[in-house]
Protein backbone atom coordinates (compact mmCIF):
# COMPACT_ATOMS: atom_id res chain seq x y z
CA UNK A 1 0.00 0.00 0.00
CA UNK A 2 1.49 3.73 -1.11
CA UNK A 3 2.22 6.03 2.50
CA UNK A 4 -0.18 8.72 1.84
CA UNK A 5 1.69 12.34 2.12
CA UNK A 6 1.97 14.14 5.36
CA UNK A 7 0.89 17.12 3.46
CA UNK A 8 -2.08 15.02 1.79
CA UNK A 9 -2.86 13.62 5.79
CA UNK A 10 -3.29 17.29 6.82
CA UNK A 11 -5.12 18.55 4.14
CA UNK A 12 -7.39 15.24 4.31
CA UNK A 13 -7.94 15.93 7.79
CA UNK A 14 -9.44 19.70 7.28
CA UNK A 15 -11.31 18.75 4.83
CA UNK A 16 -13.26 16.17 6.56
CA UNK A 17 -13.13 18.12 9.91
CA UNK A 18 -14.68 21.08 8.23
CA UNK A 19 -17.63 18.81 7.01
CA UNK A 20 -18.11 17.33 10.33
CA UNK A 21 -18.15 20.54 11.71
CA UNK A 22 -20.19 22.26 9.32
CA UNK A 23 -22.79 18.93 9.69
CA UNK A 24 -23.12 18.88 13.35
CA UNK A 25 -22.70 22.30 13.99
CA UNK A 26 -25.17 23.81 10.82
CA UNK A 27 -27.24 21.19 10.48
CA UNK A 28 -27.92 18.66 13.40
CA UNK A 29 -27.43 20.65 16.54
CA UNK A 30 -27.91 24.60 15.22
CA UNK A 31 -29.56 25.57 18.78
CA UNK A 32 -25.91 24.81 20.35
CA UNK A 33 -24.57 27.69 18.15
CA UNK A 34 -27.49 29.98 18.75
CA UNK A 35 -26.63 30.30 22.27
CA UNK A 36 -22.73 30.32 22.15
CA UNK A 37 -22.10 32.45 19.21
CA UNK A 38 -19.55 35.17 19.79
CA UNK A 39 -20.36 37.11 16.37
CA UNK A 40 -24.14 38.19 17.17
CA UNK A 41 -27.40 38.03 15.34
CA UNK A 42 -27.41 38.70 11.49
CA UNK A 43 -28.41 41.99 10.35
CA UNK A 44 -31.07 41.18 7.82
CA UNK A 45 -32.05 38.04 9.82
CA UNK A 46 -32.50 38.91 13.77
CA UNK A 47 -33.98 35.37 14.46
CA UNK A 48 -30.60 33.82 13.12
CA UNK A 49 -27.10 34.14 14.74
CA UNK A 50 -23.94 34.40 12.12
CA UNK A 51 -22.60 31.28 13.17
CA UNK A 52 -25.34 29.15 12.83
CA UNK A 53 -25.88 30.79 8.59
CA UNK A 54 -22.28 30.07 8.43
CA UNK A 55 -21.68 26.75 9.61
CA UNK A 56 -25.16 25.94 7.80
CA UNK A 57 -23.82 27.70 4.52
CA UNK A 58 -20.92 25.57 4.41
CA UNK A 59 -22.53 22.38 4.80
CA UNK A 60 -24.66 23.27 1.35
CA UNK A 61 -21.34 24.41 0.00
CA UNK A 62 -19.67 21.46 0.51
CA UNK A 63 -22.20 19.02 -0.26
CA UNK A 64 -22.56 20.98 -4.18
CA UNK A 65 -18.60 21.12 -4.29
CA UNK A 66 -18.48 17.04 -3.60
CA UNK A 67 -21.14 16.03 -5.71
CA UNK A 68 -20.47 18.53 -8.78
CA UNK A 69 -16.49 17.72 -8.33
CA UNK A 70 -17.26 13.97 -8.33
CA UNK A 71 -19.60 14.40 -11.28
CA UNK A 72 -17.49 16.17 -13.52
CA UNK A 73 -14.44 14.30 -12.35
CA UNK A 74 -16.77 11.23 -13.52
CA UNK A 75 -17.59 12.78 -16.77
CA UNK A 76 -14.21 13.88 -17.43
CA UNK A 77 -12.24 10.06 -16.74
CA UNK A 78 -15.24 9.03 -19.17
CA UNK A 79 -14.38 11.47 -21.87
CA UNK A 80 -10.67 10.61 -21.34
CA UNK A 81 -11.34 6.94 -21.71
CA UNK A 82 -13.51 7.28 -24.55
CA UNK A 83 -10.93 9.78 -26.31
CA UNK A 84 -7.75 7.27 -25.70
CA UNK A 85 -9.67 4.01 -26.97
CA UNK A 86 -10.91 5.28 -30.13
CA UNK A 87 -7.88 7.36 -31.05
CA UNK A 88 -7.54 9.31 -34.34
CA UNK A 89 -10.48 12.02 -35.47
CA UNK A 90 -12.99 11.12 -32.28
CA UNK A 91 -9.20 12.03 -29.81
CA UNK A 92 -8.81 14.66 -31.57
CA UNK A 93 -12.58 16.10 -32.26
CA UNK A 94 -12.59 15.59 -28.12
CA UNK A 95 -10.00 17.65 -27.35
CA UNK A 96 -11.02 20.38 -29.66
CA UNK A 97 -14.34 20.32 -27.53
CA UNK A 98 -12.33 19.86 -24.49
CA UNK A 99 -9.99 23.32 -25.33
CA UNK A 100 -13.96 25.12 -26.50
CA UNK A 101 -15.53 24.30 -22.87
CA UNK A 102 -11.97 25.47 -20.77
CA UNK A 103 -11.70 28.80 -22.65
CA UNK A 104 -14.36 30.47 -21.04
CA UNK A 105 -15.09 31.37 -17.27
CA UNK A 106 -16.65 28.37 -15.73
CA UNK A 107 -19.02 31.37 -13.85
CA UNK A 108 -20.58 33.07 -16.87
CA UNK A 109 -21.14 29.63 -18.53
CA UNK A 110 -22.65 28.57 -15.23
CA UNK A 111 -24.71 32.02 -14.80
CA UNK A 112 -26.34 30.90 -18.76
CA UNK A 113 -26.69 26.90 -17.48
CA UNK A 114 -28.60 28.48 -14.66
CA UNK A 115 -30.90 30.62 -16.32
CA UNK A 116 -31.53 27.59 -18.44
CA UNK A 117 -32.57 24.88 -16.35
CA UNK A 118 -34.47 27.50 -13.87
CA UNK A 119 -36.78 28.16 -17.23
CA UNK A 120 -37.03 24.91 -18.02
CA UNK A 121 -37.95 23.73 -14.42
CA UNK A 122 -40.65 26.80 -14.28
CA UNK A 123 -42.26 25.18 -16.94
CA UNK A 124 -42.21 21.44 -15.87
CA UNK A 125 -39.45 19.72 -18.15
CA UNK A 126 -36.53 20.39 -15.34
CA UNK A 127 -36.81 16.69 -15.05
CA UNK A 128 -37.05 16.71 -11.36
CA UNK A 129 -34.04 18.55 -10.36
CA UNK A 130 -34.46 21.13 -7.46
CA UNK A 131 -32.17 23.93 -7.16
CA UNK A 132 -29.46 21.51 -5.54
CA UNK A 133 -29.50 19.05 -8.45
CA UNK A 134 -29.44 21.80 -10.96
CA UNK A 135 -26.42 23.64 -9.27
CA UNK A 136 -24.81 20.28 -9.26
CA UNK A 137 -25.53 19.64 -12.91
CA UNK A 138 -24.13 23.25 -14.30
CA UNK A 139 -21.03 22.78 -12.18
CA UNK A 140 -20.34 19.08 -13.69
CA UNK A 141 -20.76 20.55 -17.35
CA UNK A 142 -18.49 23.08 -17.06
CA UNK A 143 -15.96 21.58 -14.48
CA UNK A 144 -15.43 17.98 -16.81
CA UNK A 145 -12.88 19.84 -18.92
CA UNK A 146 -10.08 19.87 -17.13
CA UNK A 147 -10.17 16.53 -15.34
CA UNK A 148 -10.66 15.40 -19.07
CA UNK A 149 -7.50 16.72 -20.46
CA UNK A 150 -5.35 15.40 -17.23
CA UNK A 151 -7.00 12.31 -17.11
CA UNK A 152 -6.58 11.73 -21.12
CA UNK A 153 -2.56 13.08 -20.62
CA UNK A 154 -2.34 10.99 -17.74
CA UNK A 155 -3.37 7.59 -19.72
CA UNK A 156 -1.15 8.97 -22.66
CA UNK A 157 1.73 8.54 -20.27
CA UNK A 158 0.79 5.59 -18.91
CA UNK A 159 0.15 3.55 -22.11
CA UNK A 160 3.82 4.05 -22.92
CA UNK A 161 4.91 2.00 -20.06
CA UNK A 162 6.59 -1.27 -21.26
CA UNK A 163 3.80 -3.67 -18.92
CA UNK A 164 0.68 -1.89 -20.77
CA UNK A 165 3.10 -2.63 -24.43
CA UNK A 166 3.65 -6.19 -23.30
CA UNK A 167 0.26 -7.15 -22.45
CA UNK A 168 -1.05 -5.16 -25.58
CA UNK A 169 1.59 -7.58 -27.08
CA UNK A 170 -0.47 -10.52 -25.77
CA UNK A 171 -3.88 -9.76 -27.06
CA UNK A 172 -5.17 -7.15 -24.53
CA UNK A 173 -8.06 -5.03 -25.58
CA UNK A 174 -8.30 -1.72 -24.86
CA UNK A 175 -11.21 -2.10 -22.70
CA UNK A 176 -9.07 -4.93 -20.40
CA UNK A 177 -5.84 -2.76 -20.56
CA UNK A 178 -7.80 -0.17 -18.89
CA UNK A 179 -9.67 -1.73 -16.51
CA UNK A 180 -6.65 -4.53 -15.49
CA UNK A 181 -3.45 -2.06 -15.82
CA UNK A 182 -4.31 1.31 -16.15
CA UNK A 183 -7.07 1.96 -13.28
CA UNK A 184 -4.98 0.34 -10.43
CA UNK A 185 -2.81 3.28 -12.00
CA UNK A 186 -4.78 6.20 -12.37
CA UNK A 187 -6.63 5.35 -8.92
CA UNK A 188 -4.69 8.43 -6.86
CA UNK A 189 -4.56 10.66 -9.40
CA UNK A 190 -8.54 10.45 -9.94
CA UNK A 191 -8.88 11.23 -6.24
CA UNK A 192 -6.09 13.69 -6.48
CA UNK A 193 -8.05 15.91 -9.86
CA UNK A 194 -11.39 15.26 -7.77
CA UNK A 195 -9.84 16.88 -4.85
CA UNK A 196 -8.97 19.70 -7.11
CA UNK A 197 -12.34 20.08 -8.75
CA UNK A 198 -13.83 20.51 -5.30
CA UNK A 199 -12.26 24.15 -4.30
CA UNK A 200 -13.40 25.50 -7.84
CA UNK A 201 -16.58 24.26 -7.73
CA UNK A 202 -17.53 25.72 -4.16
CA UNK A 203 -16.21 29.18 -5.36
CA UNK A 204 -18.04 29.05 -8.69
CA UNK A 205 -21.14 28.19 -6.70
CA UNK A 206 -20.61 31.02 -4.35
CA UNK A 207 -20.07 33.82 -6.74
CA UNK A 208 -23.14 32.44 -9.02
CA UNK A 209 -25.56 32.49 -5.81
CA UNK A 210 -24.11 35.62 -4.56
CA UNK A 211 -25.38 36.93 -7.77
CA UNK A 212 -28.96 35.82 -6.58
CA UNK A 213 -28.92 33.72 -9.72
CA UNK A 214 -29.11 30.43 -8.15
CA UNK A 215 -32.26 29.35 -5.68
CA UNK A 216 -30.41 27.35 -3.33
CA UNK A 217 -32.42 26.28 -0.26
CA UNK A 218 -31.36 25.80 2.51
CA UNK A 219 -28.79 28.93 1.84
CA UNK A 220 -25.35 28.10 0.94
CA UNK A 221 -22.42 30.54 1.77
CA UNK A 222 -22.43 32.29 -1.26
CA UNK A 223 -26.29 32.54 -1.22
CA UNK A 224 -26.20 33.99 2.46
CA UNK A 225 -23.36 36.81 1.49
CA UNK A 226 -25.48 37.74 -1.32
CA UNK A 227 -29.18 38.00 0.00
CA UNK A 228 -27.52 40.76 2.04
CA UNK A 229 -24.87 42.07 0.66
CA UNK A 230 -26.23 45.49 0.42
CA UNK A 231 -27.15 45.63 3.55
CA UNK A 232 -23.30 44.57 4.31
CA UNK A 233 -22.38 47.55 2.29
CA UNK A 234 -24.15 50.10 4.51
CA UNK A 235 -23.68 48.45 8.13
CA UNK A 236 -20.41 47.07 7.54
CA UNK A 237 -20.23 43.88 7.09
CA UNK A 238 -16.58 42.18 8.81
CA UNK A 239 -18.37 40.44 11.51
CA UNK A 240 -20.59 38.29 9.00
CA UNK A 241 -18.22 38.55 5.61
CA UNK A 242 -14.96 37.17 7.31
CA UNK A 243 -15.74 34.25 9.07
CA UNK A 244 -17.11 32.81 5.65
CA UNK A 245 -14.29 33.81 4.09
CA UNK A 246 -12.34 32.23 6.78
CA UNK A 247 -14.57 28.83 6.17
CA UNK A 248 -13.78 28.94 2.44
CA UNK A 249 -10.45 29.74 2.79
CA UNK A 250 -9.79 26.80 5.49
CA UNK A 251 -11.64 24.46 3.15
CA UNK A 252 -9.49 25.12 -0.06
CA UNK A 253 -6.39 25.19 1.89
CA UNK A 254 -7.71 21.59 2.45
CA UNK A 255 -8.54 20.34 -0.61
CA UNK A 256 -5.53 22.17 -2.63
CA UNK A 257 -2.82 20.45 0.21
CA UNK A 258 -4.39 17.16 -0.52
CA UNK A 259 -4.62 17.18 -4.05
CA UNK A 260 -1.28 18.46 -4.56
CA UNK A 261 0.02 15.99 -2.80
CA UNK A 262 -1.59 13.02 -3.93
CA UNK A 263 -1.38 14.10 -7.46
CA UNK A 264 2.80 14.29 -6.84
CA UNK A 265 3.24 11.18 -4.53
CA UNK A 266 5.18 8.92 -5.85
CA UNK A 267 3.59 5.18 -6.41
CA UNK A 268 5.46 1.92 -4.43
CA UNK A 269 4.86 -1.02 -5.80
CA UNK A 270 2.53 -3.27 -4.04
CA UNK B 1 4.18 29.05 -39.83
CA UNK B 2 1.42 26.34 -40.85
CA UNK B 3 1.51 25.53 -36.52
CA UNK B 4 0.55 29.01 -35.75
CA UNK B 5 -2.19 29.44 -38.59
CA UNK B 6 -3.85 26.39 -37.18
CA UNK B 7 -3.48 27.72 -33.33
CA UNK B 8 -4.75 30.72 -34.51
CA UNK B 9 -7.77 29.29 -36.06
CA UNK B 10 -8.64 27.23 -33.38
CA UNK B 11 -9.04 30.37 -31.37
CA UNK B 12 -10.78 32.09 -33.77
CA UNK B 13 -13.29 29.26 -34.36
CA UNK B 14 -14.20 29.77 -30.62
CA UNK B 15 -16.82 32.87 -31.64
CA UNK B 16 -18.91 31.44 -34.19
CA UNK B 17 -19.03 28.77 -31.67
CA UNK B 18 -20.00 30.73 -28.51
CA UNK B 19 -22.79 32.31 -30.84
CA UNK B 20 -24.31 29.62 -32.48
CA UNK B 21 -24.43 27.45 -28.96
CA UNK B 22 -25.54 30.38 -26.94
CA UNK B 23 -28.19 31.40 -29.49
CA UNK B 24 -29.80 28.16 -30.20
CA UNK B 25 -29.99 27.10 -25.80
CA UNK B 26 -31.76 30.10 -25.54
CA UNK B 27 -33.73 30.18 -28.61
CA UNK B 28 -35.19 27.08 -27.33
CA UNK B 29 -35.69 28.03 -23.57
CA UNK B 30 -39.80 27.72 -22.55
CA UNK B 31 -39.86 31.17 -21.73
CA UNK B 32 -43.48 31.55 -23.18
CA UNK B 33 -46.73 28.99 -22.94
CA UNK B 34 -49.84 29.46 -23.69
CA UNK B 35 -51.81 30.03 -20.79
CA UNK B 36 -51.62 33.20 -18.51
CA UNK B 37 -51.36 30.83 -15.41
CA UNK B 38 -48.08 29.23 -16.49
CA UNK B 39 -46.62 32.45 -17.83
CA UNK B 40 -43.14 32.87 -16.40
CA UNK B 41 -42.14 36.61 -17.90
CA UNK B 42 -44.02 40.03 -18.85
CA UNK B 43 -46.11 40.14 -22.35
CA UNK B 44 -42.84 42.84 -22.90
CA UNK B 45 -40.30 40.34 -22.46
CA UNK B 46 -41.95 37.45 -24.68
CA UNK B 47 -42.62 39.89 -27.56
CA UNK B 48 -39.21 41.16 -27.49
CA UNK B 49 -37.88 37.23 -27.03
CA UNK B 50 -39.77 36.49 -30.23
CA UNK B 51 -38.51 39.38 -31.91
CA UNK B 52 -35.08 39.46 -31.59
CA UNK B 53 -34.13 36.25 -31.21
CA UNK B 54 -35.71 36.06 -34.65
CA UNK B 55 -37.13 32.76 -34.16
CA UNK B 56 -39.64 30.66 -36.51
CA UNK B 57 -37.17 32.80 -39.46
CA UNK B 58 -34.62 31.39 -41.76
CA UNK B 59 -31.34 32.69 -40.18
CA UNK B 60 -32.60 33.89 -37.05
CA UNK B 61 -29.74 33.64 -35.22
CA UNK B 62 -28.30 36.45 -36.89
CA UNK B 63 -31.17 38.60 -35.87
CA UNK B 64 -29.59 40.15 -32.67
CA UNK B 65 -26.50 41.15 -34.43
CA UNK B 66 -28.41 42.94 -37.22
CA UNK B 67 -30.26 44.86 -34.73
CA UNK B 68 -27.29 45.78 -32.58
CA UNK B 69 -25.78 46.91 -35.57
CA UNK B 70 -28.59 49.17 -37.25
CA UNK B 71 -28.61 50.44 -33.70
CA UNK B 72 -31.98 49.10 -32.36
CA UNK B 73 -32.60 48.39 -29.00
CA UNK B 74 -32.34 44.50 -28.00
CA UNK B 75 -34.61 43.54 -25.12
CA UNK B 76 -36.96 45.06 -23.27
CA UNK B 77 -37.37 49.04 -23.60
CA UNK B 78 -36.30 49.94 -19.30
CA UNK B 79 -33.73 46.60 -18.89
CA UNK B 80 -32.26 46.11 -23.09
CA UNK B 81 -29.18 47.84 -24.28
CA UNK B 82 -28.49 49.27 -27.78
CA UNK B 83 -24.81 48.36 -29.73
CA UNK B 84 -23.63 51.74 -28.26
CA UNK B 85 -24.60 51.06 -24.49
CA UNK B 86 -22.66 47.61 -25.02
CA UNK B 87 -19.93 49.34 -26.54
CA UNK B 88 -19.24 52.00 -23.71
CA UNK B 89 -20.57 49.31 -20.91
CA UNK B 90 -17.58 46.52 -22.64
CA UNK B 91 -14.62 49.58 -22.35
CA UNK B 92 -15.99 50.19 -18.79
CA UNK B 93 -15.14 46.74 -17.78
CA UNK B 94 -12.25 46.65 -19.98
CA UNK B 95 -10.91 49.88 -18.51
CA UNK B 96 -10.79 47.89 -14.86
CA UNK B 97 -9.21 45.37 -16.31
CA UNK B 98 -6.41 47.17 -17.60
CA UNK B 99 -6.47 48.66 -14.26
CA UNK B 100 -5.92 45.17 -12.95
CA UNK B 101 -3.33 44.00 -14.80
CA UNK B 102 -0.50 46.61 -13.59
CA UNK B 103 -1.56 45.21 -10.22
CA UNK B 104 -1.63 42.17 -10.78
CA UNK B 105 2.09 41.81 -12.18
CA UNK B 106 2.97 43.46 -9.08
CA UNK B 107 1.37 40.90 -7.16
CA UNK B 108 2.97 38.36 -9.09
CA UNK B 109 6.63 39.65 -9.05
CA UNK B 110 6.45 40.16 -5.30
CA UNK B 111 4.80 37.01 -4.60
CA UNK B 112 7.69 35.18 -6.74
CA UNK B 113 10.53 37.30 -4.93
CA UNK B 114 8.55 36.65 -1.46
CA UNK B 115 8.57 32.64 -2.26
CA UNK B 116 11.99 32.34 -3.33
CA UNK B 117 13.21 34.03 -0.21
CA UNK B 118 10.45 31.79 1.98
CA UNK B 119 11.55 29.06 -0.09
CA UNK B 120 15.08 28.59 2.01
CA UNK B 121 13.81 29.31 5.74
CA UNK B 122 10.88 29.00 8.64
CA UNK B 123 8.39 30.64 6.44
CA UNK B 124 8.09 27.61 3.55
CA UNK B 125 4.41 26.26 4.43
CA UNK B 126 3.42 29.93 3.58
CA UNK B 127 4.67 29.72 0.06
CA UNK B 128 1.40 26.96 -0.31
CA UNK B 129 -0.89 29.00 2.43
CA UNK B 130 -0.76 32.41 0.72
CA UNK B 131 -2.46 30.51 -3.17
CA UNK B 132 -4.88 28.85 -1.36
CA UNK B 133 -6.11 31.72 0.67
CA UNK B 134 -6.41 33.71 -2.88
CA UNK B 135 -7.91 31.14 -4.32
CA UNK B 136 -10.47 30.43 -1.29
CA UNK B 137 -11.27 34.29 -1.85
CA UNK B 138 -14.29 35.10 -4.09
CA UNK B 139 -14.04 38.42 -5.53
CA UNK B 140 -17.07 39.71 -3.96
CA UNK B 141 -14.98 38.90 -0.29
CA UNK B 142 -12.96 41.40 -0.57
CA UNK B 143 -14.86 43.85 -2.31
CA UNK B 144 -18.02 43.75 0.47
CA UNK B 145 -14.91 44.39 2.97
CA UNK B 146 -14.14 47.77 1.09
CA UNK B 147 -17.06 48.49 -0.37
CA UNK B 148 -18.65 50.49 2.50
CA UNK B 149 -15.63 53.05 2.30
CA UNK B 150 -15.88 53.03 -1.46
CA UNK B 151 -18.93 52.82 -2.73
CA UNK B 152 -20.32 56.37 -2.31
CA UNK B 153 -17.30 58.25 -2.95
CA UNK B 154 -16.85 58.42 -7.10
CA UNK B 155 -13.29 59.98 -8.44
CA UNK B 156 -12.64 56.40 -10.25
CA UNK B 157 -12.15 55.01 -6.26
CA UNK B 158 -15.20 52.03 -7.02
CA UNK B 159 -13.00 51.58 -10.42
CA UNK B 160 -9.59 51.48 -7.89
CA UNK B 161 -10.72 49.54 -6.03
CA UNK B 162 -12.69 46.90 -8.09
CA UNK B 163 -9.24 46.60 -10.39
CA UNK B 164 -7.61 45.87 -6.82
CA UNK B 165 -10.00 42.96 -5.73
CA UNK B 166 -10.18 41.25 -9.04
CA UNK B 167 -6.11 41.25 -9.51
CA UNK B 168 -5.07 39.72 -6.00
CA UNK B 169 -5.94 35.91 -7.19
CA UNK B 170 -4.57 36.12 -10.99
CA UNK B 171 -1.97 38.18 -9.58
CA UNK B 172 -0.88 35.22 -6.77
CA UNK B 173 -1.40 32.26 -9.69
CA UNK B 174 1.19 34.13 -11.77
CA UNK B 175 3.70 34.95 -8.84
CA UNK B 176 3.04 30.75 -8.48
CA UNK B 177 4.22 30.08 -12.17
CA UNK B 178 6.96 32.60 -12.56
CA UNK B 179 8.44 32.04 -9.35
CA UNK B 180 8.38 28.03 -10.23
CA UNK B 181 10.06 29.07 -13.84
CA UNK B 182 12.57 31.38 -12.19
CA UNK B 183 13.38 29.03 -9.94
CA UNK B 184 14.20 26.23 -12.31
CA UNK B 185 15.87 28.46 -14.58
CA UNK B 186 17.91 30.09 -11.63
CA UNK B 187 19.22 26.58 -10.69
CA UNK B 188 20.52 25.72 -14.52
CA UNK B 189 24.44 25.50 -15.72
CA UNK B 190 24.16 28.40 -18.08
CA UNK B 191 23.04 30.45 -15.19
CA UNK B 192 26.52 29.27 -13.36
CA UNK B 193 28.43 29.49 -16.21
CA UNK B 194 27.67 33.09 -16.90
CA UNK B 195 27.79 34.48 -12.96
CA UNK B 196 31.54 32.33 -13.49
CA UNK B 197 32.51 34.89 -16.37
CA UNK B 198 31.66 37.18 -13.81
CA UNK B 199 28.37 38.75 -15.06
CA UNK B 200 26.71 40.43 -12.13
CA UNK B 201 22.99 39.26 -11.20
CA UNK B 202 20.85 41.78 -13.00
CA UNK B 203 22.97 40.93 -16.03
CA UNK B 204 22.58 37.46 -15.78
CA UNK B 205 18.78 37.64 -14.93
CA UNK B 206 17.93 40.25 -17.40
CA UNK B 207 20.08 38.84 -20.23
CA UNK B 208 19.91 34.96 -19.84
CA UNK B 209 16.89 33.89 -17.47
CA UNK B 210 14.12 36.29 -18.16
CA UNK B 211 13.90 35.48 -21.87
CA UNK B 212 13.17 31.88 -20.54
CA UNK B 213 11.14 32.64 -18.51
CA UNK B 214 8.78 34.74 -20.41
CA UNK B 215 7.21 31.48 -22.30
CA UNK B 216 5.70 30.24 -18.66
CA UNK B 217 4.80 33.76 -18.22
CA UNK B 218 2.83 34.33 -21.51
CA UNK B 219 1.02 30.42 -21.23
CA UNK B 220 -0.29 32.08 -17.77
CA UNK B 221 -1.56 35.56 -19.74
CA UNK B 222 -4.86 33.57 -20.86
CA UNK B 223 -6.03 32.21 -17.67
CA UNK B 224 -5.01 35.85 -15.91
CA UNK B 225 -7.25 38.04 -18.51
CA UNK B 226 -10.29 35.04 -18.03
CA UNK B 227 -9.75 35.60 -14.36
CA UNK B 228 -9.83 39.56 -14.63
CA UNK B 229 -12.75 40.21 -16.64
CA UNK B 230 -14.79 37.48 -14.63
CA UNK B 231 -13.77 38.89 -11.25
CA UNK B 232 -14.79 42.29 -12.41
CA UNK B 233 -18.38 40.46 -12.44
CA UNK B 234 -18.70 40.31 -9.02
CA UNK B 235 -16.79 43.18 -7.98
CA UNK B 236 -19.00 45.81 -10.39
CA UNK B 237 -21.72 44.07 -8.67
CA UNK B 238 -20.70 44.90 -5.33
CA UNK B 239 -19.55 48.45 -5.80
CA UNK B 240 -22.03 49.68 -7.99
CA UNK B 241 -20.07 49.87 -11.53
CA UNK B 242 -22.59 50.17 -14.36
CA UNK B 243 -20.39 48.30 -16.96
CA UNK B 244 -20.48 45.04 -18.80
CA UNK B 245 -20.44 42.45 -15.78
CA UNK B 246 -23.22 44.32 -14.28
CA UNK B 247 -24.81 44.44 -17.02
CA UNK B 248 -24.41 40.25 -17.86
CA UNK B 249 -25.69 39.49 -14.38
CA UNK B 250 -28.91 41.82 -14.33
CA UNK B 251 -30.02 40.19 -18.04
CA UNK B 252 -29.54 36.37 -16.63
CA UNK B 253 -31.79 37.90 -13.51
CA UNK B 254 -34.43 39.35 -15.61
CA UNK B 255 -34.20 36.70 -18.54
CA UNK B 256 -33.06 39.73 -21.24
CA UNK B 257 -32.13 36.49 -23.55
CA UNK B 258 -31.21 38.62 -26.39
CA UNK B 259 -28.73 40.69 -24.53
CA UNK B 260 -27.48 37.30 -23.10
CA UNK B 261 -26.46 35.31 -26.40
CA UNK B 262 -24.83 38.86 -27.63
CA UNK B 263 -23.00 39.45 -24.34
CA UNK B 264 -22.05 35.82 -23.85
CA UNK B 265 -20.80 36.19 -27.41
CA UNK B 266 -18.71 39.64 -26.99
CA UNK B 267 -17.34 38.18 -23.93
CA UNK B 268 -15.73 34.90 -25.82
CA UNK B 269 -14.58 37.54 -28.99
CA UNK B 270 -12.73 39.25 -26.17
CA UNK B 271 -10.97 36.68 -25.14
CA UNK B 272 -10.21 35.21 -28.02
CA UNK B 273 -8.27 39.19 -28.94
CA UNK B 274 -6.42 37.91 -26.08
CA UNK B 275 -5.42 34.84 -27.61
CA UNK B 276 -4.44 36.13 -30.14
CA UNK B 277 -2.47 39.05 -28.68
CA UNK B 278 -0.69 37.00 -26.80
CA UNK B 279 0.30 34.39 -29.79
CA UNK B 280 1.70 37.25 -31.29
CA UNK B 281 3.71 38.39 -28.44
CA UNK B 282 4.95 34.63 -28.72
CA UNK B 283 5.98 34.83 -31.73
CA UNK B 284 8.07 37.64 -31.31
CA UNK B 285 9.33 37.26 -27.90
CA UNK B 286 10.06 32.97 -27.96
CA UNK B 287 12.70 31.86 -30.47
CA UNK B 288 11.94 28.59 -30.10
CA UNK B 289 7.92 29.54 -30.72
CA UNK B 290 9.58 30.80 -34.25
CA UNK B 291 11.76 27.27 -34.70
CA UNK B 292 8.86 25.41 -34.19
CA UNK B 293 6.94 26.97 -36.94
CA UNK B 294 9.34 27.23 -39.46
Amino acid sequence: MSRVPMRARVGLVLLVGLGLLSLVAGRLFPEALASTCPLGMDPTRPDRTVCELAFGGLWVSLAVGLAAGALSTFIGLAVAAVARLSGGAVEQTLLRAVDAVFALPDVLVVMVLQLAGQSLSDAGAGGGLGPFGLMVVSLALVGWAGPARMFRNRLATLESQEYVAASRALGGGGLHLLRVHLWPALRPFALAVFLSRLPAAILTESTVSFFGIARMEPMSLGRYLGTSYAALIYEGGGRVVLPAWALLVLLVLGASLASQALSGAPRRAS
Amino acid sequence: MRAIAQRLLRQVVLVPVVAVASYFLMASLPLTTETDAKRQVSRELAASYQRDLGIGEPLGFLRPWEKLFRGERLGTSAQGITGDELLTKLSGSVGVGLMALPLALTWALGFALLRTRWRKGQWAALGDVVPAVAFGMPVFIPALLLAPGVVERGHLLPELCAALVTSIWPGIFLGTLVGDSLEAELSRDYVRTALGKGLSRAAVLRRHVLPNVWPAMLDAVGPVATSLLAGSFAAERVLGLPYFGQLYVLAVLNKQVAVVVVATTTFATLLVIVSLAVEVLRYAVDPRSREASA
